[in-house]
């Protein structure tokens, strides 16, 4: 286990944490808009 | 099982064995047995979701689907937002400190007897817990495979202890890869093994229509509603805590991510986990619906569990057995009919015709319930002690009847892979907090590198073995297991509480954490006796909700407790 500075810690895609963040919450809102209409179109 | 299933099953587990010990040989010193060697974010991802896919997991899971539908997976939607929380504020504060353990950080923050409150809880709930880990799914293979109880325990504990004592961390992660791979790959060949085995006529599309109809692609559900255990709304709040309290302070699970090349390289495999996990509980219950779908038109048993309905064939409550079968064999003949019937008016897309036909399938599926209900209950009176709850039998018993050979030994290898990834990650870290945060802290303080490093394989050896013993003798102590999970369930939410005061609240000090974590434990676990006996008026909540309670307790009351009895707090460094 390496420390590094805040600067160093950078993801590797999308430029910041912030947007990694965004993404992640972004999946988890775009799954659950698709679950419901899955639950929706099958029931 | 065949011979072909055997060498199948056996080969994949001896390999990961053998791969565990081989990649880890040459292990010397201290710091690459406990935290890994400079671990790649998707190693640790992989490591972090195999920690938590336990046996019961995929033993569990797609009967949980076959009974009750999807709706269980709204448990996971707190899951990514407690990754980004602890990659926020968990990861870089334990980074900074270079900690072994999770409880390392509370001596820094606080002080020695609050760093040791969390390690001894930590000790006792996870070194209990590693027992059911290997005695839970045992039962279950034990049963299925003819096995003595005390053989399955031995080969999965064993197996286990060989690679963990052996590689340490990096074992751990290493074969947590293969691990994964074999569990994911096993699980995603038996869902299109059982899609291609639907009739002809039934395609992929028309037979979600028929479990849609039949409420089983229930995956979301709004109402607010706190009694009821999943829901999109339990799922945001209370499993947030829940996951925050399991990824955050658990060290089975801090270890796999402290075992980063880099602050960075942990943090992917936080978000990795974030990304991947909802979607594979998603795979793993629509196997399990699926299943649903097949026995809608190949004939299921009354009862999953076989030697037990064995058992009731040679009982004196065969004969009303035997009736019940007959009238669920009816019912079944009824309803296959019936959803012939659905499954035309799905191709045809007459609307009035598929709300009348999905009425008379659910009508005929409450039928059939009710009977396999009766057979239970019966099952209950003749053969006392019998489980009647079939529900973890129902995919291992789809698997055994109806996949090819080959197919079998490879499910069966994806059970012992979850078993043997979960306690490989438990011996680990129970080891090193044995080491860490006891040993090294209270005991032996300066002793050389190779004696820290031999202390924590002889520490993880010994966890291995009580695991292995507890779990051989866990069938005579059945209440043990519900003792288990409760203390898990009681003491991790004030370990939470502790954790979030550290990180969040900079003017409680020590002292005012300390009893407030203790004053906390005191109510969670009043409330809780208060809800075995009814009594707890407005606080009536299930097990899921402490973990908010209990956090929220420990904070409040350390708000009070600081002006009366605080130290000044400690600057975080």
């Amino acid at each position: 286990m390496s420390e590094k500075k805040d600067s160093e810690d950078r993801p590797p895609i999308l430029g910041s944490w912030k947007k990694l963040y965004l993404f992640v919450v972004a999946q988890l809102v775009v799954l659950i808009i698709l679950f419901y209409l899955f639950t929706k179109y099958f029931s | 099982m065949s011979t072909i299933d055997w060498i199948i099953l056996f080969t994949t587990l001896i390999s990961i064995v053998a791969y565990g010990v081989w990649k880890t040989r040459g292990t010397n010193s201290m710091d690459s047995y406990l935290r890994g060697d400079s671990t790649k974010w998707w190693t640790i991802g992989l490591s972090i979701m195999a920690t938590q896919a336990s046996a019961i997991t995929f033993l569990s899971t797609p009967g949980q689907a076959y009974t009750d539908g999807m709706r269980f997976i709204q448990f996971y939607f707190g899951l990514p937002i407690a990754m980004i929380i602890i990659s926020v504020f968990f990861l870089p504060m334990y980074y900074k400190l270079k900690v072994y353990t999770a409880y390392e950080f509370l001596e820094n923050r606080f002080d020695l007897k609050t760093r040791l409150l969390a390690a001894f809880i930590f000790l006792v709930q996870r070194g209990l817990a590693a027992g059911i880990t290997i005695y839970a799914p045992a039962i279950i293979l034990s049963t299925l495979l003819g096995w003595r109880l005390g053989y399955t325990t031995t080969v999965i504990g064993l197996l286990v202890i060989i690679y963990t004592v052996s590689g340490g961390t990096k074992a751990v992660t290493q074969t947590q890869k293969q691990q994964m791979a074999v569990m994911m790959g096993g699980m995603i060949l038996a869902g299109i093994l059982v899609i291609t085995s639907l009739p002809t006529n039934v395609s992929f599309f028309n037979a979600m229509h028929i479990a849609g109809k039949m409420g089983k692609l229930n995956v979301v559900n709004f109402e607010f509603d706190l009694s009821d255990r999943y829901n999109f709304w339990s799922g945001m709040t209370g499993a947030v805590f829940l996951f925050m309290s399991y990824f955050g302070t658990d060290q089975s699970q801090v270890q796999r991510y402290l075992s980063g090349k880099s602050l960075t390289e942990s943090r992917l495999g936080l978000m990795m986990n974030g990304l991947l996990k909802v979607p594979m509980q998603f795979i793993i219950l629509f196997v399990g619906v699926m299943v649903f779908v097949f026995y809608q038109y190949n004939q299921p048993p009354i009862f999953f569990n076989e030697p037990i309905r064995q058992e009731m064939t040679n009982s004196e409550g065969a004969e009303a057995f035997q009736k019940l079968q007959q009238n669920y064999d009816q019912v079944f003949q009824e309803k296959k009919l019936a959803i012939n019937g659905l499954n035309q008016s799905v191709i045809d897309g007459n609307e009035s015709s598929i709300i009348e036909s999905s009425n008379l399938v659910n009508d005929l599926q409450l039928k059939s319930d009710a009977v396999r209900n009766e057979a239970k209950e019966l099952i209950g009176k003749t053969l006392p002690g019998a489980e009647t709850n079939d529900k973890d039998y129902i995919f291992m018993n789809f698997v055994m009847n109806n996949l090819p050979i080959g197919v079998v030994g490879l499910l069966f290898a994806v059970i012992f892979s979850a078993a043997m990834s979960s306690t490989s990650s438990e011996l680990n870290a129970l080891g090193s907090t044995t080491t860490i945060d006891f040993y090294k802290r209270n005991i032996n303080k300066t002793a050389v590198d190779k004696h820290y490093l031999h202390s924590s394989k002889l520490f993880t050896l010994l966890w291995g073995i009580i695991a292995i013993l507890f779990a051989s003798y866990l069938s005579l102590f059945e209440n043990l297991i519900q003792a288990v999970n409760l203390i898990g369930s009681l003491f991790y939410p004030t370990v939470l509480g502790i954790f979030v005061v550290a990180f969040f609240f900079k003017q409680i000090g020590s002292n005012a954490v300390f009893y407030a974590a203790l004053l906390s434990q005191a109510v969670i676990i009043l409330i809780h006796y208060l809800n075995t006996l009814e009594k707890a008026g407005i606080f009536t909540m299930g097990f899921l909700w402490y973990n908010a309670l209990g956090c929220i307790l420990v904070v409040l009351f350390g708000f009070i407790l600081q002006p009366m009895i605080g130290k000044k707090a400690r600057n975080t460094p």
